[in-house]
């Protein structure tokens, strides 16, 4: 494993590693099979750096409003030991009025490492998942890690762990709104793979003391505010299936040194600052580095990795670029001018194709048929 | 009986009961200004002992200081109750931030966090507590400490965490108070909730009904208590004093006992381990001043 | 998604422009529709923070919220939007339809455009957040608010029909005319979109569509704004009014809070229009006009009975029977509107031709006199045998129709690996021994033959709502407003 941190450490170069956190973990998993970010990423190269070096900046940033909005919330759920959080465990777990204890893990006195807070972290919890009953109800900022391809990568939730009849709960705080009972789906989705990240983490600590995974549980509580109101609710969330495929990519992820080994020595995406902290890498040499690792672009990609800009312009012509399930019409021929020719009969199909092919070959009768043959072709 | 218990059901108990007859009939103002002379002969006394390494004096002298400064927080606290006249009018006294977060956290009486300090300085007192000027209120504090150690009557120091003894996040208390005020295990966060609660809604109930922000802040307590709101209501609506305070003490009886216990020995940890300004600003101090020595 | 729809977005790769994917418009344009394009403040869940609205491209009107945390401002802002949509609803109710006599039917119904499917969410936030509020009690608001808020319910509980057109959300109608070179996700990006459908002189689609990515030159269409504009031109406009001191100040304030927010939104309604224009250019499917006067008929009863203050309550929730119905509903409204659309548009036929669920092909034998004796009646059923190329799937007993013939039923005799032999029966005329002269296909004559369109289908059954089995929460109570639903929080 040394010699793989150390040859992950050449490829990213002179700057400090990128620390992971819950949504770069989860993004991990939306595209599994994408070698270019699971490299780049266990590297911890800085992606939005190398985009930009590239050419093609990554439009991510957040709206200072939706920023402001989000820790407000937080701040007031946690506010006076958390009140409104207990409130609603209360009311929606059953939590018995004696169960009020709240622990601040962030607090260590002074600037304490992670390495030092995760210690105490896992003092607390281990006391807690051993002792009494009246060992801990609510523990605030956890540090918790999880080891990504022999890095750990330390996770400073902004959650509370919370306990109740011997098992942990992950409560995670989001400020998007559940209206009558229902959320933005795509935001609920993406609250429910940060939570596994989470659930996984505080799992493989307790596990390293011999617990079992049950004691942490897998069902997250989503605190959100109700309607329109600021007022929080609870949902129980059901993070089975995330879990599982967070476990199963990550365990992927240790496969990186076969990808490592199939490199070119000397690979390496250093941007080669200068004095003033620019770029000098020329971008072309760079370019050909990123292109020695594999991408797996599809249009999702847009959303969750800043090197999407460049890796769809590297996916220009193939059908993938047009999305998963275009491509899965297509038979799963990957090139654009591939199904094109199979469809004008200009091509012959090869092994496997000759299906694909006939469909194709009928798609293109009859779209010629209704729309004539002088349209652009 | 733990001391916390008797600062919530009977602050004044301790005033009366201790500090001397010498101030007992005198009026609020002339008390203040008796007990303040008081405290700073007592300071003196106790940096005597300190540094002659008497520990048994100083920690006497300690423990009649805390009862004093206790005191003195209850005459305050009668004295502005005396003065309610003068709240309602408008023209208020220019305070200085530090005496506005002093009003808040004595009608408290318990560590709080800046947007509660905020919230009751708003709903009780006059004038505008600005935000912006708690940031560094702290700091202040501790520079003015260190340029002349208990040169002020009181400072505004923060909670110290009942396990590490270090300054605890976000929460601020008056230096006054006695350390098992003034540290927090994993209990107290919640029993000063519903101490804070019992308090503001005593106040609440002198108050006219159409004290809103006043009765908001209450509202916003009694959301958080079992039974204190009334059920059903979707937003703020009317919730009764009385009610508030059943509750919250109901509440509190369950977990004062184990809370007290945390803190008395967190105390006593501090006392023994801890100097006078580690006592109020909290065991980061001394890793700093041995960094800059 | 089929083959046919990829094939049409590989092309549009190849040619550098969107491709058709029907060779007619299948949703109704109204001569007037009222273009909305709403902005909404981020990590809020529903605050307005502008609008762009109104039924002429040259005079949009742009509402603008200066202070967009203020509960006051904020109705202040959605009185005056429905000012505007209301007066609009309401000028529908003016005329009736003189050729409908068997019931009333206002002769036309409004059409509400909203850039995405952003603004469609828009519109039921807004409408759920305002359709509650009373204009009396603790948190009065002007009356046109909770009158607001049921029409845009109402609009936003139609958006679910298929083929209704009185809200739509521009992107979606789009992408169901034309296939872009680029992914369905990146279709959602309006500027992106156009770019592909009309792009500039001198310009591919994929090179237009990669400058409308760009948040400076094309804003995005809402309800989001773009983050950097939100931190860069936003807060300061916004903390710039709350700043202001006097009334000079603060009108200062708001009119440079407006300019940016009119660069923001103007972009978009300029691609609306444009939008507009694209789709009015094509023809319209034969039954377009049959699917809008159904939506005709629901405005007019929706309208006549908000007048008549009998229209039914819009529950936060439906109910369990209701939730069922609806579902129920809507399945068979998808089912009929797909074979409508199917009859009307040879490109979609061929998606069922490609299944092998329709096909077409030449008549090459024909027996139109055929009459079946074996019932009590002799009754005429003429066969046919068409030869197809297509690849037939169908069942003998299957039911077809022919988009020339939708009077006439046919049923799937015998499908062999060249042909079909169908039996037809209806739109024959009278006569029981002769069809009427061309009432059936002749050989030599091309046909198509596909799914049966409006074949009856019952209505699912369920139980009446005092019926609801105790599973299902038992009978539900009358949704009635409450005092906290009007005083509900909107922070």
């Amino acid at each position: 494993m040394d010699a793989l941190v150390d040859r992950l450490d050449r490829i990213r170069g002179t700057v400090a590693p990128r620390n992971h956190n819950a949504r770069t973990i989860a993004a991990l998993t939306n595209n599994p099979g994408c070698g270019r970010r699971g490299l780049m990423d266990a590297a911890g190269v800085n992606k939005g750096a190398v985009a930009g070096q590239l050419g093609f900046p990554a439009a991510f940033g957040q709206s200072r409003f939706a920023i402001a909005r989000g820790n407000a919330f937080e701040a007031q759920v946690k506010a006076d030991g958390a009140a409104e959080l207990l409130q609603l465990l209360r009311e929606r777990l059953g939590l018995a009025i004696p169960e009020v204890a709240y622990d601040d893990l962030s607090s260590v006195g002074g600037n304490a490492s992670r390495e030092v807070r995760y210690a105490r972290t896992r003092n607390l919890l281990a006391r807690a998942a051993a002792e009494r009953d009246d060992a801990g109800t609510l523990f605030d900022h956890p540090m918790l890690r999880l080891d990504i391809a022999g890095y750990y990568a330390y996770l400073e939730p902004d959650l509370i762990a919370f306990r109740v009849g011997g098992r942990f709960h992950v409560v995670e705080i989001k400020s998007f709104a559940v209206i009558d009972g229902q959320a933005d789906p795509g935001k609920a989705a993406a609250a429910a793979k940060q939570s596994a990240v989470y659930v996984l983490a505080m799992r493989e600590l307790l596990g390293e003391l011999g617990h079992p995974p049950e004691t942490v549980s897998h069902d997250v509580v989503l605190v959100c505010p109700e309607n329109f109101a600021n007022r929080p609710t609870a949902t129980l969330v059901d993070v089975r299936k995330q879990l599982s495929v967070l476990q199963r990519q990550l365990s992927r992820l240790t496969r990186l040194d076969q990808i490592v080994d199939a490199l070119p020595a000397g690979l390496s995406f250093d941007l080669a600052y200068d004095a003033d902290q620019l770029a000098t890498r020329p971008p072309d040499e760079l370019r050909k580095a990123v292109g020695t690792i594999d991408a797996r672009y599809t249009p999702d990609c847009l959303g969750s990795c800043e090197m999407a800009f460049f890796c769809r312009d590297e996916a220009t012509g193939s059908t993938s670029a047009l999305g998963r399930s275009i491509r899965d019409d297509l038979g799963g021929v990957e090139s654009v001018s591939t199904v094109l020719g199979l469809a004008r009969g200009t091509l012959t199909p090869g092994a496997g194709q000759e299906e694909i092919a006939g469909l194709l070959r009928l798609a293109h009768r009859l779209r010629t048929e209704c729309l004539g043959s002088g349209r652009s072709e | 009986m733990p001391f916390v218990s008797e600062s919530i059901s009977a602050p004044h108990d301790a005033w009366s009961g201790s500090a001397s007859a010498e101030p007992g009939r005198a009026g609020p103002g002339t008390r203040i200004e008796l007990l303040e002379r008081r405290i700073d002969r007592l300071r003196g006394d106790l940096r005597r002992a300190a540094t002659t390494g008497d520990r048994a004096q100083a920690r006497t002298l300690r423990a009649e200081l805390r009862r004093v400064e206790h005191a003195w927080d209850a005459a305050l606290a009668e004295l502005e109750d005396r003065t309610p006249a003068a709240r309602q009018h408008p023209a208020p006294p220019i305070l200085s931030i530090r005496e506005q977060v002093h009003h808040a956290l004595t009608l408290l009486s318990v560590p709080a966090a800046p947007k509660l300090i905020i919230a009751v300085h708003d709903a009780f007192f006059p004038g505008e507590l600005v935000a912006a000027r708690l940031t560094s209120l702290r700091r202040d504090e501790e520079r003015s400490f260190k340029v002349a150690p208990y040169g002020r009557p009181y400072y505004l120091c923060p909670a110290l965490t009942a396990d590490l003894l270090s300054p605890a996040r976000g929460l601020l208390a008056i230096s006054t108070w006695p350390l098992e005020t003034r540290v927090v295990g994993p209990l107290s966060a919640r029993v000063d909730f519903l101490v804070g609660a019992i308090k503001v809604a005593e106040r609440v109930a002198q108050l006219p009904d159409d004290a809103h922000d006043a009765r908001r802040l209450l509202w916003r307590f009694a959301a958080g208590i079992p039974g204190a709101a009334p059920a059903g209501g979707g937003g703020p609506g009317p919730v009764d004093p009385a009610t508030v305070a059943g509750r919250a003490q109901a509440e509190l009886d369950v977990h004062i006992e184990a809370d007290a216990a945390d803190r008395a020995a967190a105390a006593a940890r501090a006392h023994d381990r801890l100097d006078g300004a580690e006592t109020l600003f909290g065991a980061r101090l001394q890793r700093l001043r041995r960094t800059a020595t | 998604m089929s083959v046919l729809t990829a094939l049409a977005r590989a092309e549009a790769v190849e040619s550098g422009r969107a491709q058709p994917l029907t060779t007619v418009r299948h949703t109704h344009i109204a001569q007037a529709p009222l273009v909305l394009v709403p902005l909404a403040l981020a990590g809020e869940a529903a605050a307005p923070l502008a609008a762009m609205v109104g039924t002429d491209r040259d005079a949009g009107r742009l509402l603008v919220v200066a202070n967009p945390r203020d509960r006051t401002q904020r109705f202040e802002f959605v009185a005056e939007l429905a000012r505007v949509v209301v007066k609009y609803l309401d000028g529908f109710s003016r005329s009736l339809d003189a050729g409908h006599t068997s019931k009333v039917r206002y002769a036309d119904a409004p059409q509400v455009l909203v850039p995405n499917g952003g603004g469609i969410d828009f519109v039921r936030l807004l409408g759920r957040s305002t359709r509650f509020r009373r204009t009396y009690g603790p948190h009065p608001v002007h009356r046109s608010v909770p009158l607001l808020g049921q029409w845009l319910t109402f609009l936003r509980e139609r958006a679910d029909h298929p083929g209704s057109a009185m809200l739509l959300a521009m992107t979606e109608v789009l992408g169901e005319h034309w296939a872009t070179g680029q992914s369905g996700l990146e279709d959602a990006n309006l500027a992106a979109l156009l770019g592909w459908l009309d792009p500039p002189a001198g310009l591919d689609g994929a090179a237009a569509a990669a400058l409308a990515e760009d948040p400076l030159r094309w804003p995005p269409a809402g309800p989001s704004t773009d983050p950097t504009f939100d931190n860069e031109v936003l807060t300061p406009a916004l903390a710039a009014y709350a700043r202001a001191a006097d009334p000079q100040g603060r009108s200062r304030a708001l009119s440079a809070l407006t300019a940016a927010l009119q660069e923001q939104v103007e972009p978009t309604w300029g691609l609306m229009w444009r939008a507009v224009d694209l789709l009015r250019a094509r023809p319209p499917g034969a039954s377009v006009e049959g699917r809008w006067a159904v939506d005709r008929d629901v405005f007019t009863v929706y309208h006549m009975s908000l007048a008549e203050g009998t229209a039914l309550p819009q529950p936060r929730r439906d109910s369990a029977v209701a939730a069922a119905g609806r579902l129920d509903r809507l399945e068979r409204e998808q089912a009929r509107y797909e074979a409508q659309r199917a009859l009307d548009d040879p490109l979609i036929m061929a998606e069922f031709r490609l299944s092998g669920e329709a096909f077409t092909g030449t008549v090459v034998a024909a027996s139109p006199n055929r009459v079946d004796t074996s019932g009590k009646k002799a009754a005429l059923r003429p066969h046919i045998t068409v030869q197809t190329d297509d690849p037939v799937r169908l069942e003998p007993g299957a039911l077809l129709v022919s988009p020339a013939r939708l009077a006439q039923q046919a049923t799937v005799v015998s499908v062999s690996s060249v042909d079909v032999v169908l039996e037809l029966s209806k739109g024959m005329g009278r006569s029981t021994k002769q069809p009427a002269p061309g009432s059936v296909p002749q050989v030599g004559e091309l046909v198509t033959y596909g799914p049966v369109s409006d074949a009856y289908q019952p209505p699912g059954r369920f139980p009446s709502r005092e019926d609801t089995p105790w599973t299902h929460g038992g009978p539900p109570p009358d949704p009635q407003p409450t005092d906290s639903d009007a005083a509900e929080d909107w922070s």
